[in-house]
This record gives structure tokens, C-alpha cells and sequence, in this order.
């Protein structure tokens, strides 16, 4: 390789939640903007990687997607614990799925320690407003009680909101909080970014395009 | 149309079945089986079709019964593709169907109330009436959906097209097989197949034909022993689990349920049997099995209660066998093949993995430079805790065996292999050859498998470090698009985590990909070149105790090591590395040499079935094995 040998910045991202909250439909919404009824359980964790690009940068999200039942717990923490973002799910008309989310959380802190992560609550499943358990402002105080970065109601099945959450993630990221370098293009078509420097930031235009090439990475390797 | 749906042989087969004794109960009030049989017949019928029309001398006769049958359901399955059936005549499947309605309607007179719910209606109407050929295009025989992300329907299509002549001959020799051995093949099912030999093992690996699967899988598990010992069981759990998910609040009473009701409409999504066709339909009867089956065995097995992947396990079974005996396979798979896989702790899960990295480690050696912990190099380590470990005394000790304890991250990819016992992970038809394998050798085959999986997917991973140059072992940039941004290479930690994740994503997507069983039973597993093929039962049973031995004592010497604030020896592997530190200067070195005191474990080397290496002792007691398994 005769590049300058530098890697796109990688983050690695884990889904928590309650079996049947929509991790994985949520990473489907994300990586694919398509939607089932019924994704098959996900055992063990499924890995998918995606590049994002955002502000004339390039980074790579590592998704890890977990096994929701409880026993699976065990299996996880070693592999999430250098996790950047761990973004905890719950079902909003499902409250049982709501009051787990503190068991999730003390998993992720226990890992990274409080400042190390950034920390997303979702509520999913917004969409079904009649059998709501758990309301906009519960979610938002608990987000608070619980030190989470970032809050936020998405609907897997509308769409709605996911793209947001993915936004606002990014831009949470390191890669996106110092505007004292210059933007970075390294050559012209944004396909390479120089990682673990400190990027510009164009404040303001924040936009996540999906790259097709790209994501058949995520999905098919070989 | 309905009276004609009874006129499959294979419909024949399930309520001929019920002659042989038990089955009859059971049939009635698990309607799975007849159901898929019967979905299965006609939908090969739509599927093979194009196979056979390749082959010209078929073509005839596939014309003529087509032409004599009243339904599309009428004439062709794998199983009258054969020469020798070419000949059965239309007369002959109408007797059978009058027979086999006639079974069938006495069973649905012997329906007792426990059962009515799922009665003859129910199976008619999900037998027949839904089966839309046009849809039936995009499922294979099983109902399934033919693409996936991984392989186009036209891969399928064209895949199945040589499959579905090779099934086709397969049968022809298992019929012979058979009937050599003085079996009756009777309305094609037979119940009993030849006592275990090399030339059986050789048919069960070449795969078992899929109408028989039920039956040779309950007969090589020796299902029967299970259910006689315990009958009635099964109708008395029926009665418990009636009344639970009869009562309103049970989210309260048993949380099992909770959890199961929300996995069964997860279980095959994409499987036609597992669909409702409409929103408004009722819940498919392969739901309601599913259900039964599930509850049942958290009530009768609480150590394990109800472990996500399990639903799986039950789904493919009840498309196979009927509900009481789907039951106790589960029970069987769940105690014999995969010891505490699925226990609360998952600790069976984790010595397997265990077992399995032991065995890439010995067999393997090449890939498993690749998923091993780096603990030689500085810097250079994957896994920091490991690397602060190096530099300690004492350390070689517990990096010997460290990877039995802190499993390799690639782990948590393969443990989902174990779980589900391959189903998700390899296509289904090369799902269903492993477990045709599983049934007859026992579990150590799935380690065989995943190691062929593993020696397959090289190639891949050859390939992916071509792309990257230098660098660590482990350290590996971006597949796909970005092959050009190169990883910083071995000094850098983080560029060495994301390599594992790229091997991570290869491994994991592998085996999805693996469309035709024989890639891998021809390519590996009848290949005597490679070493792990040697691999049997005993050392499997031997390598299991090992490392469960060794995960003891590991946990053991946390344990001592952290016995103040560490909440869990999972957690936190940073702060174990730095308590270490402090502690383990504290222990004297016999506890630690006691406590990880590794005998490494010796794989046989030689002749399979001879063991050089091994004390008399065990092979006395291997012997002693061998008499009490014939007694």
C-alpha cells in the first residue's frame, strides 16, 4: 500500500436493549432504509460496519448488535468494552423494556467509566402511539437521571428519526469537535480522510450521506 | 381440493405412520408434521420441476403424472423422481389417499379437548388452500425463502437445480441401503434404519433423504428411549403450560413466557409455515406448536428455562417432527449435544468455545494466528490485558491457557453456532446435512464443521491480508470499498482491534454464503488430508472436562485475585489487568502455579481410534464406554 498508510477512524458502536425493542431493526432502518415486521432473533452479536460521511469526512461505525435476553449479558461486556457509543434501546410501549434500560447502562459504565462513552437513549416504535407505556418526558428525565448524551424516540418502521440519531451521534464524536484543523479532502472525492487527526468541522452543514459502494461492505465481504 | 391433498404419499406416510404405536397420539395433536409434509410434497413438486425437466427420460413420466392428477399436489417430489416410482400409477396413490384419509379421520375422532384447537380444519386450511404456487416460486421445499443477502434466487435456482438431482440419487441409494438391510421403506417412511457402520456414517454425511429426516434423526438420537421412559410427560406439561398462557397477568406468574411470546414471531419470519398470509388470519399452527413446545420444556427443564436460539432449534424440528416428539429432541439436544449451552449462565456455551479454540489451536494453527491473542510481541497484543499480563512472572503460566478463559473475540461469532446448532448461520440445506451428521456422530461434529468453516473461510482471510501489507497479524484495515486506507499496522492497538473486527465480519459472513452442502462435506470433511477430521467423540468429551476444568480454576484465581471491588470477572478487564498487578505480587507463587497449574491438553496425533498417548486407565474406561453403549 503505498498510501499514506493512515486508517479511516473507527467507532465502535453497540445496541443494547430488551429483546424485540428494534436493535436490529434500527441498524437495518440505518444501513439499509428498508424495514420487516419481524427481524429473526438475533443471537450472540452480529457485526456489520458502515462508512459515513459527514462534513467532507469519512469515519467507519463498527455496529455491534447484541442479543437482547438477559442471560446474554454475560457474553457481552467483554467485547463492548471499547466501545465509543453505546446506544441503549427500549420499547415505548413496553415498560418493562423501559425499567431494564438502568440494568444496560450500569453494564455500559462499568465498562468504559462515565465520560469514556457517549450515551444514547432511544425510545423506538413511536409509530405506535395508541399502545404507548412510556411517555416523551419519562424517557427524556430518566436520559437525564442516567447522564445519557443523547435522547431521542425514532420509529424504525416510519423511519422516523433514525437518520437524526445518527447525526447527532457523529457529531458527538471527536473526529467532529475540533474546528481548529483545516476541512480535510485529501483527495478530492472524499473517499479519504485521514484518521486520528483532528479534522475540521464545517459547523452547520452536518449531513450523513450513505454511500452505496459502501455498503455492501457492511453487509458482504468477500 | 382438500379430500385431494390427502392423496400425497407423504400425507400417506404421517397418518400411516400412526400404526407404528405412539406417533398416532402424538400426530393428532401436533398437526406440524403432517402439515409440513404435506406443504413439502407439493411445494417440491413446484420446485424441482424445472430440475427435472433437464433430465430428458424423466421428462415423460413427470408429464404423465402430472396430467393424472387432479392437484399440482399430486405428483412429483423428490421421492418420485426415482426410476423405480416412475411406474407407481395414479390408482395406486388414490388407494393410499383413501387409506390415508381414513387414518386421518380417525385420529380427528380420537381428538381429545386439549387438542381441538388445532384440528382437522386448521391443518386443511393451512395445507392447501394457502399454498399459492406463484408465491411457492421464491420458497424452497421447506418453505422457506430461497434468497437471502448472501445468495440470489437465480444462485439458488440454478444451485438447486444439480442439488435436486443429486437428492434424487441420494435417495435411490438410501432406498437400496434399506431395503438390502430387510428395512421396510413402506409409504416412504421408514422408521427403523441399518445399526451403525462406516457405510452408514458415509449415507448420514452424504445427507439423509429430507422426507425421512424426522424419522432418522428421533431414530439415531434414539428418541424413542427418551419418550418411553418418560411417557405421558409431555401430555401432563401440555396441561400446565394450557393453563398459564391461559391466565391474563401470566407476565408476572413466568417471565419464560413473556420472553417466548416474544420470540415466535421471530422465529423464521421468512418461512411460509411460520406466516400468518394475512394480518387477519389466525396465529399459523407452527406458532402454536412452537409455543407449546417452548413452554413445556422451560417447565420441564428450569435450569435451562427458556434461552434465546432455542426457538430455532424448535422451529426446525417441528418441521420435521411432530410436536411430542420435537419436544424431546429438544430435550435431547439441549442435555446431550450442547451440555449447558443454553443454561442460565451460558457457561456450556463458553467451554465449548473453549474447546473449539483449543481445537483451531491444534488443527489449525494457520488460522489461528489470526484470532489468537498476540502475547509474545509487546505492543503488539490485541488485548491489553494480556499485554500487561506478559510482563509479569509467572505470566507464561496463565497465558498457556488464558484464551480458554478470556475467549478470543471471534468466539462471540462462533458461540452463535453452537447456540443455534448452525441453523442462521449456514443455509438450510447445508444446515440440515450437519444435523443429519450431529444425529449420528454426536456433537463432536459440529466442531468438525465449524473447523471446515474456518479451514474455507482461509482463503478469505489469505486474501484480506493480502490486501493489507505489513502490519501485525492482526491488524487489518478496511475490506471492501476503502481497500486503498491501509491500518496503521501492528503498533497500533486500536488499528489491531479493528482487524479483529474485520476477521470478525469475514467469519461471520462465511458460512452464510455456504449455498451447497457438498463445498464443504467434499472439500473437507471427506477429506482425510485434514487433521481435525480425526477428531472424534471422546476427545471432544475429553477436551469439554479440560477446559471446564480450566475455567474453574481460572475463575478460581480471579476470584482470590479480586476479591475486593471487582464485581464481575466478565467486567472490567482493564481494572483486572491493574489489580493484578497489585495482588498477584501479594500471592505466593504456588497458589498461582496451583491454581493455574496447566497441564496442557494433548490432542490424539495418531491413528484414529488408537490412543498411544493415553493411559491405561482411560482406555479401560473408553472400553467400558464401548460395552455400556452396546449394552
Amino acid at each position: 500500500m503505498s498510501r499514506s498508510g493512515k486508517a479511516l477512524t473507527k467507532y465502535k458502536i453497540v445496541f443494547l436493549g430488551e429483546q424485540g425493542v428494534g436493535k436490529t431493526s434500527l441498524i437495518t432502518r440505518f444501513m439499509y432504509d428498508t424495514f420487516d415486521d419481524h427481524y429473526q432473533a438475533t443471537i450472540g452479536i452480529d457485526f456489520l460496519s458502515k462508512t459515513m460521511y459527514l462534513d467532507d469526512k469519512t469515519i467507519r461505525l463498527q455496529l455491534w448488535d447484541t442479543a437482547g435476553q438477559e442471560r446474554f449479558r454475560s457474553l457481552i461486556p467483554s467485547y463492548i468494552r471499547d466501545s465509543r457509543v453505546a446506544i441503549v434501546v427500549y420499547d415505548i410501549t413496553k415498560k418493562k423494556s423501559f425499567e431494564y434500560i438502568d440494568k444496560w447502562i450500569e453494564d455500559v459504565k462499568n465498562e468504559r467509566g462515565d465520560d469514556n462513552v457517549i450515551l444514547c437513549i432511544v425510545g423506538n416504535k413511536s409509530d405506535l402511539s395508541d399502545e404507548r407505556q412510556v411517555t416523551i418526558e419519562e424517557g427524556e428525565n430518566k436520559a437525564k437521571i442516567l447522564g445519557a448524551d443523547i435522547f431521542m424516540e425514532t420509529s424504525t418502521k416510519a423511519g422516523y428519526n433514525v437518520k437524526n440519531l445518527f447525526k447527532k451521534i457523529a457529531k458527538s464524536l471527536p473526529e467532529f469537535q475540533n474546528s481548529d484543523t483545516n476541512p480535510l479532502d485529501t483527495d478530492g472525492n472524499g473517499k479519504n480522510n485521514k484518521a486520528n487527526e483532528s479534522s475540521g468541522d464545517k459547523p452547520g452543514i452536518i449531513d450523513i450521506s450513505t454511500n452505496e459502494e459502501q455498503e455492501q461492505a457492511g453487509g458482504c465481504q468477500c | 381440493m382438500v379430500a385431494t391433498d390427502f392423496t400425497s404419499p407423504l400425507m400417506r406416510t404421517t397418518t400411516g405412520g400412526n400404526h407404528h404405536g405412539f406417533t398416532s397420539k402424538f400426530s393428532i395433536r401436533s398437526p406440524s408434521v403432517p402439515n409440513l409434509r404435506q406443504q413439502l410434497y407439493s411445494e417440491t413438486n413446484n420446485y424441482s420441476a424445472p430440475a427435472i425437466e433437464g433430465i430428458p427420460n424423466n421428462k415423460d413420466a413427470i408429464n404423465d403424472q402430472r396430467s393424472n392428477s387432479e392437484e399440482y399436489g399430486g405428483s412429483l417430489s423428490v421421492i418420485d423422481l426415482y426410476d423405480d416410482n416412475d411406474s407407481e400409477s395414479p390408482q395406486k396413490k388414490s388407494t393410499r389417499s383413501i387409506t390415508g384419509l381414513e387414518d386421518f379421520q380417525k385420529d380427528v375422532g380420537e381428538l381429545n379437548s386439549m387438542s381441538a384447537d388445532h384440528s382437522n380444519d386448521d391443518l386443511r386450511r393451512s395445507n392447501s388452500i394457502t399454498i399459492d404456487i406463484n408465491e411457492n416460486e421464491h420458497t424452497d421445499r421447506y418453505g422457506f425463502k430461497k434468497q437471502s443477502t448472501f445468495i440470489s434466487e437465480a444462485d439458488y435456482n440454478s444451485w438447486w437445480n444439480d442439488y435436486s438431482k443429486y437428492c434424487v440419487r441420494r435417495k435411490f441409494k438410501w432406498k437400496l441401503l434399506l431395503e438390502k438391510g430387510g428395512l421396510p421403506v413402506d409409504n416412504d417412511s421408514p422408521t427403523r434404519f441399518p445399526s451403525k457402520s462406516e457405510k452408514l456414517k458415509r449415507y448420514v454425511r452424504k445427507g439423509i433423504p429430507a422426507e425421512w429426516r424426522g424419522d432418522a434423526w428421533w431414530y439415531f438420537a434414539r428418541g424413542q428411549e427418551k419418550l418411553n421412559r418418560h411417557k405421558g410427560v409431555y401430555d401432563t406439561l401440555l396441561v400446565k403450560v394450557n393453563k398459564i398462557t391461559e391466565q391474563k397477568d401470566h407476565d408476572n406468574v413466568f417471565t419464560d413466557l413473556e420472553i417466548i411470546e416474544r420470540d415466535l414471531n421471530r422465529t423464521f419470519p421468512d418461512n411460509i409455515h411460520f406466516q400468518k398470509q394475512s394480518p387477519q388470519d389466525e396465529e399459523p399452527e407452527l406458532i402454536k406448536s412452537l409455543r407449546r413446545v417452548l413452554v413445556a420444556f422451560s417447565l420441564y427443564n428450569p435450569k435451562i428455562g427458556y434461552c434465546q436460539s432455542m426457538n430455532f432449534i424448535a422451529g426446525l424440528l417441528l418441521l420435521f417432527l411432530d410436536e411430542e416428539r420435537a419436544f424431546w429432541m429438544l430435550v435431547i439436544i439441549t442435555s446431550r449435544y450442547l451440555p449447558g449451552v443454553h443454561d442460565v449462565n451460558l457457561e456450556g456455551v463458553n467451554i465449548d468455545q473453549g474447546v473449539l479454540m483449543l481445537c483451531v489451536k491444534e488443527y489449525l494453527p494457520e488460522i489461528w494466528s489470526y484470532i489468537a491473542p498476540i502475547t509474545n510481541k509487546k505492543g503488539a497484543s490485541n488485548n491489553r490485558r494480556t499485554t500487561s499480563s506478559t510482563s509479569r512472572k509467572n505470566r507464561s503460566l496463565i497465558i498457556k491457557n488464558e484464551f480458554l478463559y478470556r475467549l478470543p473475540p471471534i468466539t462471540l461469532c462462533t458461540a452463535s453456532w453452537f447456540m443455534s446448532c448452525f441453523i442462521g448461520i449456514l443455509p438450510i440445506e447445508t444446515t440440515l446435512r450437519v444435523w443429519d451428521c450431529m444425529f449420528y456422530e454426536e456433537s463432536h461434529f459440529l466442531f468438525k464443521i465449524s473447523l471446515s468453516i474456518l479451514k474455507l473461510s482461509e482463503n478469505d482471510l489469505l486474501r484480506h491480508k493480502k490486501h493489507r501489507h505489513g502490519g501485525g497479524i492482526l491488524s487489518y484495515g478496511i475490506k471492501g470499498g476503502n481497500s486503498s486506507n491501509t491500518s496503521l499496522g501492528s503498533s497500533n492497538d486500536a488499528a489491531s482491534e479493528d482487524g479483529d473486527m474485520e476477521i470478525f465480519q469475514i467469519i461471520q459472513t462465511f458460512p452464510k454464503k455456504l449455498l451447497n452442502p457438498n463445498d464443504i462435506f467434499d472439500k473437507v470433511i471427506f477429506k482425510r488430508k485434514y487433521s481435525f477430521n480425526r477428531l472424534d467423540q471422546d476427545e471432544v468429551d475429553r477436551c469439554r472436562k479440560y477446559v471446564s476444568s480450566q475455567r474453574t480454576k481460572y475463575k478460581h484465581y480471579i476470584d482470590t485475585v479480586e476479591k475486593q471491588e471487582i464485581r464481575g470477572i466478565d467486567k472490567s478487564t482493564n481494572h483486572i489487568g491493574e489489580k493484578e498487578n497489585i495482588l498477584t505480587s501479594e500471592m505466593d507463587e504456588d497458589t498461582i502455579n496451583e491454581a493455574l497449574s496447566s497441564e496442557v491438553y494433548g490432542f490424539k496425533r495418531n491413528l484414529t481410534g488408537v490412543h498411544w498417548n493415553n493411559s491405561l486407565k482411560a482406555k479401560v474406561r473408553q472400553m467400558k464406554k464401548k460395552i455400556d453403549r452396546e449394552v
